[in-house]
């Protein structure tokens, strides 16, 4: 079962079914301890930046490509920007930042690997066209 | 509620759908059949209808319920997918 954990050295926070051995942030070892909500909106802040317009979304998708060996974003910008604007009013009127060539069920367990960007790369449309359902992201070496 | 429609599922902001269009417009020019085209991020009776055949509708998007989804209410079959082209849309009209 996924739970919060804290550093006790740098209150770096993890959401997971085990922390990390080695602080990603501090490179304490095996610094965690449990954790719960309260503590960590605390320790991030409620004033912590949402992601809930166009250059915050760009940027979040920008880095997932950057970093990525596998994929990249599209190249094709207006499709883009118009997937942002999916995104941007999925989360305006469902609460989430979810696909917008996909429809939340209402169950919130299902609707969270609808997140944008999901795990495409186990959908079978990825696997025969190297792209994610929308064609947000590709395949390297392809286009 | 099953009728004789052939109900074309989509978002107004999947550019799958976008693309789409056009060749919709062509295949109602060119055979005379009309498609009821339902948006369902911006119409909830659309998407409710849409959950409520997602039992055909999911498999043939890969598992979700995705767009450009295409139902046809008198054959109950779907066909889903940015890479549908005018023989499948054909083939899934006629069923
Ligand atoms: S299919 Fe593409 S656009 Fe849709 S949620 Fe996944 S990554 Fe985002
Ligand atoms: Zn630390």
């Amino acid at each position: 079962m996924k739970r919060l954990w804290r550093c006790h050295v740098c209150n770096d926070v993890h959401w997971g079914n085990a922390p990390p051995e080695v602080c990603p942030t501090c490179g304490a070892t095996n610094s965690f301890v449990p954790s719960d909500l309260g503590e960590a909106l605390e320790i991030i802040g409620r004033d912590h930046p949402a992601l809930d317009d166009r250059e915050g979304v760009l940027a979040a998708w920008q880095w997932f490509s950057d970093q990525s060996p596998t994929v990249r974003l599209t190249a094709k910008a207006d499709e883009m920007e118009l997937l942002c604007k999916g995104v941007l009013e999925n989360l305006r009127t469902k609460g989430q930042r979810y696909c917008p060539c996909r429809l939340p069920t209402g169950d919130r367990e299902k609707d969270e690997g609808l997140i944008c960007p999901c795990n495409f790369l186990r959908q079978p449309t990825f696997k025969e066209t190297g792209e994610c359902w929308c064609g947000l992201f590709v395949r390297r070496g392809t286009q | 509620m099953s009728g004789n429609r052939l109900i074309w599922f989509h978002g107004r902001e999947c550019p799958h759908c976008r693309k789409l269009a056009p060749l919709v417009d062509q295949f109602e020019a060119e055979t005379g059949i009309r498609l009821e085209r339902l948006e369902v991020w911006h119409n909830d009776e659309n998407a409710k209808l849409m959950r409520s055949l997602a039992a055909v509708i999911a498999p043939a998007c890969g598992g979700d319920l995705g767009v450009p989804a295409f139902y046809n209410e008198a054959t109950g079959k779907a066909i889903c997918g940015g890479r549908i082209d005018m023989p499948k849309l054909l083939a899934w009209a006629k069923g």
